[in-house]
Formats: C-alpha cells, sequence, structure tokens
C-alpha cells in the first residue's frame, strides 16, 4: 500500500501536512479516550473488589472474582448459546446480504423504494422488534400459528417462545430479519462503487455471472466486506434485546446468551464486581478472536 | 363571672384542641408543606398506566394546595428497582420520594437508601391513621427490623373471577353434579378447581375455556408461591435454613399447574397479562385469577376513560362473580409502598407528600380513579358507600378483596430475593418446556441453598425467620 | 459472432434477468415488511381489533386516533428529541470518524493496535459501562442533558464510523490521489475534493447505520436520562406495563419512530447510484 508523502507550500502547510495524519485522528481519538479509558480502569478496579448489592467493600479481593468465573457453569453456557448465535446468523445474514445487493445492483424501475423498504426493519427500535415478533408468534394473537394451520390443514398450536425445540428458530427468525437489511445495504453501497467498464467488458466477453462476481466484485469489496462481518460479528456476541423480547432467555437458561446473563446478574442483583469480572473475560476472548481474524483477513487478502 | 369565663376559655381551649386533633392528615400534612412553597420534589412511580395518578391528579392537586411541583419520574417497573439502587449508590439525590415494591424493601433498607420514617410520623401524628390500613397490608408490608420504612399504599391481590352466569346456569349445575358429586360454585381447592375448569372445557371448548390465566414464567412466581403455601409448603427449614420447595408438595403444584393448562386455552403458558384480560372480557374463558382491575374493568367501570381505551370492551358485564382463590388464602402479589430516598436532599417535603397521598382523605379519591391502578387498601375503601355504588356487584367486589386482605399471603421476601425469585421464574419456563418436575425442584432448592451459603446462613435466617413471623407469611 | 448481434444477446438476458429481479424484489419486500406491515396495521385499529383472536390481518376502518393520543399527550415529542440528539450526533461522529478513518487507511497511522484498540470500545457489552459511565456523568452534570446523550453516542460510533469508512476508502484506488497531489492540492483538498465524493456511497451507508445505532438505543437513554431528555425507545418501553400493555401506542411510535430515517433513507438514495467510471475521471 502506498503512502502519501508530499509536502509542498508554506511552512504552516508543511506543518499541517506533515502532521496531518496526526492532527486528523486526534479528535476522534480524544473523545474515544474520555469516554473509553474511565468506564475501563473503573471496571478493571471493580473486578478485584467484592462489590454486590448488600457490600460495597471496596477492599481489594485479589482474583477471588476471577477464580468464581471458571467454575461458572451457567457462564460458560451462556457463551456456548452466544457463539452458537453468531455461527449460524452470521453467515446467513452475509449470504442472504450479498445476494440482496446483487439483486438491486443494476438499475431498475422504483429501486429507491424496493431499497428504502427493505432498510425499515432495522430501524424498528430492537425492544419493538422484539416485542413486534413475540405477538406474531403468539398464537392468540400473531398470525404465523394461523397461516401454518392454513397450509397444514389443522390449527397448529406451536409455542414458539416456550418448547425449547422451536425457540431457537424463533430467535434465528427474528434476528435475521432485523439485520440482514444492515449487510445488504453496506454491500450494496460497497458494490455500487465498483468500476462498471471492468463488469461490462467481462460480460460481454461471455464470462459467467458467477466468475465476474469471485474475480472482479468480491476482491472490489473485501475491505468492506470482512469490515462489516466483524462488526455484525461483535453486534451477534451481544445480542439482547430479541432473546429478552421472546424468551427472556428461557426455557430456563436454554437461549441465555452472555448479555442477558450479564444484565441479570450487573443490572437486576447488583453483581457489580462479578459483572466486571465477566466483562473483562469478554473482552479478552473477543480481542483474541478479532486478532485473530484480522491476521486472516489480511493474508487472504 | 370569673369562673364563667374560665370555663368558657377553658371550653375554648378544648374545643380548638379537639379541632386540631380532628383535623385529618392530609390537611396536617398540607399546612406543614406550605413552608416549601415554591420548591420542586420528584417521586420514582411505575410508568403508564399507574402514573397518571401523580400526573393528572395527585400532582396537580398538591401543587394547588401546597405550591410544591411535583416531578414524575415514570420507570418501567422491571428497571425500577435498578434505578434507584443506582441512583443511590451514584449518590445523586436525585429522587425525593419513590414507590417501592414491599418485597424489595428488606434489600433496599439493607442498601441504606431507604430513610426511616418513625420521626416522621410521630412529628405529623400519623399513627393513627397508618393503623387504620387493613392489617395485612399494615403489619407486613410497611417495617423492616419493627421500623417504618413504607408506607402501604396497593391493596395487590389475586382474586379469583368466574362467570356467574354458567356457574348458575341450571343445566350446567346438574351435568356437573352428576359427574362429579358436588355443586357446581367457586373452587375452594385447586383439585375442584381442576374439576371445573375440564368441566366447561369439554362442555364448550373451542367456544369457551375452563379457565386462564397469565402463565409466562414471570408470573411463575407468584403462582407458585401461592398454590405451594395453600396446600401447606413451607419455603425454608427455619433451623438450617435449608429450602424445602422439592418436597411433595411442591411437585404436587408443579404438576397441578401444568395439568391445568391442559383444560386452558392453546397457547397459555405465554400468556400475560393483557392476553388473560381480553380473553376473558371477551368471554373466552370461564374462571381467571389476577388482580384486582380485572373485577372492575370486567364490570365495565372507569373504560370509559380514555386512559383505558386499550381496555377491551367487556362483553361480561354484570356476569362476574368473586372469589379467594383456591385455597383461601390469595396471594398479595407485587403492591406498592411509598417511601421517602436516603439521599434525598428534601426529605421532609417528599414526607409530607406521602403522608397526604397515603391519607384516609386522599386514598379514598385515589383508589376510585377511573384508571387507577391502586386497589382499596384501608379499611375504609371497603367500607366506602361511593365505592359500594359504582356498579351493581361492587358489594361482592369490595368484600371479597376484604376477605383476601385478611387472609392473603405475603410474597416470599429476605435478602437478595430477587435472586431467588429468578430461580423460581427460571424453573417455570422449564416446567413449560416439558422437564420433570421433581428434577427442576431439585435444582431450585440446590441453587436456593447455594445462594443462602453466599448471602450467609444466619445473616438469611435471620431474614427468614423475621418474615415468617409476620402473620400473612403462612396460611394459618 | 458480430458485435452488433453479442450486444442483442445480452439485451435479451438483460430483459429476462430484469423481471425475475423485479418478482425477487417484490417476494423480498414482502417477506421483509410483514411483520412491519402488522406492526403499522396495530397503529390504526381499534382496541377490540387489537385483541382480537384469531387476529384481525387488517384494521376494518383507518383511524388516527392512536396517533392524536400521542400528539395530545406529548408523547411524540420524544421522536424529536431522539431525532435531534441521534441526527447531531451522526453527524459529528461522520466527520471526524470518516477524518480519522482516512489516516488509518491511507498512513496506517498508529498500525494495528490502534485500530484493534478503537474497535475494542465496541466489545465491551453496554451493561457493564453504563453505570461507571453514570458515575461519571454525574460528576459532570451531564445527567439528564441533551449534550451528554450526544456526546455519548458520538463516542459509542466513532468506532464504526472510522472502521466501517477505513473499510470503504481503502476500496478506493489510490491513483486519483496520488494525481491529484501531483497536481498541487494540499491534503485537505484532496480530502474535500476527491475521497469524499468517491466514498459517497460508503458515507451515506454508514451514516444510516450510525444514525440507527443512537436511535435506537436504551440501555444508556435509560439510565442517564430520568425526565428532562426522554427519547423515543424509552417512552415506548413505558408502554409495557406490568398490567398494562399499550400496543396501539407502541405501533403508532414505533411508525413515527421509522417515518424521519424512512423518509430520509428514500431520498437520499442517489448516492448508491453506481459509481463514476473510471476512465471519465482519469480524462
Amino acid at each position: 500500500m502506498s503512502t502519501l508523502a508530499n509536502d509542498s507550500g508554506s511552512r504552516m502547510n508543511r506543518f499541517a501536512d506533515r502532521n496531518f495524519k496526526y492532527l486528523v485522528i486526534a479528535p476522534a481519538v480524544l473523545i474515544l479516550l474520555l469516554f473509553g479509558i474511565f468506564p475501563l480502569v473503573y471496571t478493571l478496579l471493580v473486578s478485584f473488589q467484592n462489590i454486590n448489592m448488600m457490600e460495597t467493600d471496596t477492599s481489594f479481593s485479589g482474583l477471588l472474582q476471577y477464580r468464581q468465573l471458571f467454575s461458572d457453569i451457567r457462564l460458560w453456557e451462556s457463551l456456548g448459546h452466544t457463539l452458537l448465535i453468531v455461527a449460524i446468523a452470521l453467515p446467513i445474514e452475509l449470504i442472504a446480504g450479498l445476494m440482496m445487493a446483487l439483486l438491486f445492483l443494476d438499475r431498475m424501475p422504483g429501486r429507491q423504494i424496493f431499497v428504502a423498504l427493505l432498510v425499515l426493519p432495522t430501524m424498528i427500535a430492537p425492544i419493538v422488534a422484539g416485542a413486534t415478533w413475540r405477538l406474531l408468534f403468539d398464537n392468540r394473537f400473531g398470525p404465523i400459528n394461523q397461516v401454518l394451520g392454513w397450509i397444514t390443514g389443522e390449527p397448529q398450536a406451536i409455542l414458539w417462545t416456550i418448547r425449547p425445540e422451536y425457540v431457537y428458530p424463533a430467535i434465528f427468525i427474528a434476528e435475521v430479519w432485523q439485520w440482514t437489511p444492515f449487510m445488504f445495504l453496506i454491500l450494496l453501497a460497497a458494490m455500487s462503487n465498483v468500476d462498471t467498464s471492468l463488469t461490462e467488458a467481462a460480460e460481454i466477453d461471455g464470462a459467467s455471472r458467477l466468475r465476474i462476481f469471485f474475480k472482479i466484485m468480491l476482491p472490489a469489496i473485501w475491505s468492506v466486506m470482512t469490515i462489516a462481518l466483524l462488526i455484525r460479528g461483535l453486534d451477534l456476541f451481544r445480542i439482547f434485546d430479541v432473546i429478552w423480547a421472546l424468551t427472556q432467555g428461557g426455557p430456563g437458561t436454554k437461549t441465555e446468551t452472555i448479555s442477558i446473563y450479564a444484565y441479570i446478574q450487573g443490572f437486576r442483583q447488583f453483581e457489580t464486581s462479578y459483572t466486571a469480572a465477566m466483562a473483562f473475560l469478554v473482552i479478552f476472548l473477543l480481542t483474541i478472536a478479532v486478532m485473530f481474524a484480522l491476521k486472516r483477513m489480511e493474508f487472504v487478502r | 363571672m370569673k369562673t364563667l369565663i374560665s370555663l368558657v376559655a377553658g371550653a375554648a381551649l378544648i374545643a380548638t384542641a379537639t379541632a386540631a386533633r380532628a383535623q385529618s392528615a392530609a390537611d396536617r400534612a398540607v399546612e406543614a408543606a406550605k413552608k416549601y412553597a415554591g420548591s420542586e420534589i420528584s417521586i420514582v412511580w411505575e410508568a403508564g398506566l399507574q402514573s397518571l395518578d401523580p400526573l393528572n391528579f395527585s400532582g396537580p392537586k398538591w401543587e394547588e394546595l401546597t405550591g410544591i411541583k411535583v416531578k414524575v419520574i415514570e420507570v418501567p417497573t422491571s428497571e425500577m428497582f435498578t434505578k434507584i439502587l443506582q441512583e443511590h449508590r451514584a449518590g445523586t439525590g436525585a429522587y425525593d420520594a419513590l414507590n417501592v415494591i414491599p418485597s424489595w424493601m428488606p434489600d433496599l433498607v439493607n442498601a441504606g437508601a431507604l430513610e426511616e420514617l418513625d420521626a416522621y410520623v410521630d412529628k405529623y401524628g400519623y399513627r393513627a391513621e397508618l393503623d387504620s390500613i387493613a392489617p395485612t397490608y399494615r403489619d407486613n408490608q410497611m417495617k423492616v427490623d419493627g421500623k417504618i420504612y413504607g408506607f402501604p399504599d396497593d391493596g395487590d391481590l389475586f382474586i379469583l373471577y368466574y362467570r356467574k352466569d354458567l356457574f348458575e346456569d341450571p343445566a350446567n349445575m346438574a351435568e356437573f353434579k352428576a359427574k362429579h358429586g358436588y355443586d357446581l360454585a367457586a373452587p375452594v381447592t385447586w383439585e375442584q378447581y381442576a374439576d371445573i375448569g375440564q368441566f366447561f372445557t369439554d362442555k364448550f371448548a373451542p367456544k369457551i375455556y375452563g379457565a386462564g390465566q397469565f402463565r409466562q414464567p414471570a408470573y411463575g412466581i407468584w403462582m407458585f408461591e401461592e398454590r405451594f403455601r395453600n396446600t401447606g409448603g413451607k419455603f425454608f427449614d427455619a433451623d438450617t435454613m435449608r429450602a424445602t420447595v422439592n418436597g411433595d408438595i411442591g411437585v404436587a403444584a408443579f404438576e397441578g399447574m401444568r395439568n391445568d393448562n391442559k383444560f386452558m386455552p392453546p397457547g397459555v403458558e405465554s400468556w400475560g397479562f393483557v392476553e388473560a384480560l381480553s380473553a376473558f372480557l371477551a368471554g373466552d374463558i370461564a374462571m381467571t385469577i389476577s388482580w384486582p382491575p380485572f373485577g372492575r374493568w370486567a364490570a365495565g367501570y372507569g373504560t370509559d376513560d380514555s386512559a383505558l381505551s386499550w381496555v377491551p370492551k367487556t362483553t361480561i358485564a354484570d356476569k362476574v362473580g368473586y372469589a379467594l382463590p383456591p385455597g383461601g388464602s390469595p396471594q398479595l402479589a407485587a403492591g406498592f409502598s411509598l417511601s421517602v430516598s436516603s439521599s434525598s436532599p428534601d426529605k421532609e417535603a417528599a414526607y409530607l407528600f406521602i403522608q397526604w397521598l397515603n391519607s384516609e382523605e386522599i386514598s379514598l379519591q385515589r383508589v376510585q380513579l377511573p384508571y387507577a391502578l391502586r386497589d382499596p387498601f384501608r379499611e375504609s375503601h371497603f367500607t366506602n358507600p361511593e365505592y359500594l355504588s359504582r356498579w351493581k356487584d361492587a358489594p361482592a367486589y369490595l368484600k371479597t378483596l376484604r376477605a383476601g386482605a385478611d387472609s392473603g399471603l405475603l410474597d416470599l421476601s429476605i435478602l437478595q430475593i430477587d435472586k431467588y425469585e429468578e430461580v423460581l421464574r427460571q424453573a417455570t419456563s422449564r416446567l413449560w418446556g416439558g422437564e420433570d418436575s421433581q428434577a427442576i425442584l431439585n435444582d431450585v432448592a440446590t441453587q436456593w441453598d447455594a445462594l443462602t451459603d453466599r448471602i450467609g446462613v444466619d445473616k438469611q435466617r435471620a431474614a427468614y425467620t423475621d418474615w415468617a413471623s409476620k402473620p400473612n407469611a403462612y396460611p394459618n | 459472432m458480430s458485435a452488433a448481434a453479442a450486444r442483442r444477446r445480452l439485451s435479451r438476458r438483460r430483459a429476462w434477468r430484469l423481471a425475475f429481479r423485479y418478482l425477487a424484489a417484490v417476494a423480498l419486500t414482502v417477506v421483509f415488511l410483514f411483520p412491519i406491515y402488522w406492526l403499522f396495521s396495530i397503529s390504526l385499529k381499534t382496541p377490540d381489533e387489537i385483541f382480537a383472536s384469531p387476529p384481525a390481518w387488517y384494521p376494518a376502518s383507518i383511524q388516527f386516533d392512536n396517533f392524536k393520543v400521542l400528539f395530545k399527550d406529548g408523547d411524540a415529542t420524544t421522536v424529536w428529541n431522539s431525532l435531534f440528539i441521534a441526527g447531531t450526533s451522526t453527524a459529528l461522529a461522520m466527520f471526524l470518524g470518516t477524518l480519522c478513518a482516512y489516516s488509518l487507511a491511507r498512513f496506517k497511522t498508529g498500525g494495528d493496535n490502534l485500530a484493534i484498540w478503537i474497535i475494542s470500545q465496541r466489545m465491551i457489552p453496554p451493561i457493564v459501562v453504563v453505570f461507571p459511565l453514570f458515575l461519571l456523568y454525574v460528576w459532570l452534570g451531564w445527567v439528564d442533558t441533551y449534550h451528554g446523550l450526544i456526546l455519548l453516542y458520538t463516542a459509542f460510533n466513532l468506532p464504526y464510523v472510522i472502521w466501517m469508512m477505513r473499510g470503504y476508502i481503502e476500496d478506493i484506488p489510490i491513483e486519483l490521489e496520488e494525481s491529484a497531489l501531483v497536481d498541487g492540492c494540499t491534503r485537505w483538498q484532496v480530502l474535500v475534493k476527491v475521497v469524499f465524493p468517491m466514498a459517497r456511497t460508503g458515507l451515506f451507508a454508514t451514516a444510516v447505520f450510525t444514525f440507527v445505532f443512537a436511535w435506537n438505543d436504551f440501555i444508556f437513554a435509560l439510565v442517564m436520562t430520568r425526565s428532562e431528555v426522554t427519547t423515543y425507545p424509552v417512552q415506548v418501553t413505558h408502554y409495557f406495563g406490568g398490567q398494562s400493555n399499550f400496543w396501539a401506542k407502541i405501533a403508532a411510535m414505533s411508525v413515527l419512530g421509522a417515518a424521519p430515517v424512512f423518509v430520509a433513507v428514500a431520498f437520499l438514495q442517489r448516492y448508491l447510484v453506481r459509481g463514476i467510471s473510471m476512465g471519465a475521471v482519469k480524462g
């Protein structure tokens, strides 16, 4: 990758130019520092103390909280559930998003309306989206069981949010519905930037659409696509609203993700120190995952 | 002459003194609060329908009387505990008066978030009117460790509502008697409840089902605590402080709950408050167990108010009978008490506001607001002529509420009760999920014991003994 | 095959493709929009229709009472609050973030470490950070204020903007900027005249979701506000009561809440038009 190491003009300009790259990141980094450092330091300190609902014991408790993490089965189960959700929802959203972007890439009448409509799911507040799906899946007030009944010819009373065999499908449906448009719009924007003369030339030469996609399109949007995957993956890891609205982590703790567990522990039960330790565990694991992913991204490219 | 003058003066003195003592607690609060005119106090209240009370009625009225502005801070119930404790921990002093659910009070007191109120109660002579609160609420939802921390302000309890017309129909009565050998009437045991529920479902489904209820796991706590105790269960062994919910009684309760679902409409496990309400008002279910507002709205009281426009129109007005749930000891589910935040900079003004709100005079008006979610909690509420005339069956309604207020059962309230309740909530969702009842309850007991150990067995035993010694902890 | 015949064949293929694409577009829209239709139709239903079982698929008559109530009670102003807060924080985040992204993309400033530190902000479960930030805000006096929330959302969206725009910028061939510099432009002019126009599809897509993230946030708005500043997601949760469920209000508020973004996306779509051909610029 090339760098831009050119300067010209007055001494002031030369200073601004030479330090351009630092000046330009300064405001953003400063804001991030202000909001990032204090909570992180606080959380770190707290994780070494023993604060919960009943006590504000701020004496140093060493690795008490961290040791507890390792024997907490519920924590590791919730991490497992979270990984399951990421592993299944992310590819679905990527592939569906890619296909939708390809569909709308070229001109067509009314495209503006279609695209605007298709982005609507992401604009519904997640709590409301979750509640809406709960309503849709509801046996009394929802149309889904009704439609299933029409298709199969006999009344269906599937308890989507209660029975263990249906809760995950329900969650995936609601989640993919809400966030596929995210991948769709981002990829559409990236693909729109690709030089059309290349793809047109290849088409005239008779290349199949598949070849055009993999040889021309994909490399051109690679950066954006991998970053979108990374962002979406991190967000999926923190999934909360949709699951809370549908099952609250139930039945039992079968659909409890790390965010739900952290919410119950930290918000409802004020296990401040323990949640802080959990947070660092999560940050630690995610950092490793992200670094690993980044290395692979650069390598493949 | 002198004697006459002194007699007259003496009489006048006595008259004024009596008049002063006869001055109501509400008036005293108003008088004392006038010196804070021009200031503003904040009160945390449940968001939505509940908040209409301070927003539309009590807040403006208080301001009119005392010149103190009331800022209502609406918080969804599920976040109230969190926000109160967070603001307290951060020492912001942003909240002056509070609404708290009584079962939270031990934890909040332990965390130092609530102000002790005894001194204020004596200063403003509120003891008398506190005593006239119905005993169940007065003796159980006011004090922690013998000190006053809140004024019970809401007579929440579970009532069994049933379709009188179906129960009194001669054909139904004859068939039922023939089938089961006893008269068709509001069930007094859970076996009868199942018999009756199944009977109506067999006869009328899918038009009408025998019963329906809010069965979501969040309500599981109350459903289980009520049924378990009514059938003789005890939560803990008071000596060892080990959980005893996984014995035969517990398993029978869980199994009973699951079996009852069979005669309820399909999907009832996911019903919340509004599903049950709409089903009952539409006439789809013959019995339901719920809080007092069901009764008022089923009778059509207040549902013309724009605030209640979301309530489906009742099709069963005048057809509703009221009874205590099977076992006769209803759960005093949730409820609200008024408290003062210990970090408030305006404690006295906040105290005077809640005294006024909770007083005989004002609370009577508040429980009769058409959009009110506050249920009768004072003796005078149950016998008030105006209330009794609100709808045809209001006397029966108030009579049942009064009976429930006598025999009602407190929500379990020990240290960190939220964690124990979380375990029960999950247990209920596992029950609906189809797992074995004994296995689930064994897990509940194990988790409860682990919690007790973590909190400290002695500390928890003290809290439990304090709770269990209350007259309404277990049925007598 | 002659060039003319090849082009005819191409346009026939295109016609079929267009028909198929149209069908697919309609089918997709129906599937994706059904839940939204359901939600929005509740806002037009009467209470009896809302609680009808089996459910009513469409309101018997269109009535706007549910909306009128929101305006009368002042709930609708929360939509305006959210619009203001989310809009301002989006503008700030987009501006500062894109500048930062450019530096990262072209100069690799701070290397991998800075980039990873920036994205690590998004790894932290918000639940955990909320209370310390609340403490910070109490100390700063920013609780329950507009600027408090605006800055908070800016900070939380910066990592997203920086990383997304870095990607879009990296996908732009660098030759254009190099030739502009050779022509005598300063760095800043290169940014404004070359990079921003070339990246406008990326700017648009990133801005949409930056706005959406700020718009839809619940947990921070819940903790950082009390009564002065109420955002629309917090207002909506007031409608989910323990003993009440104002579905009509929930639905009507959601319509009001989705409308501004929908309108913006529909109108700003010209930025999604397929990019300028490289040939045109080089010439």
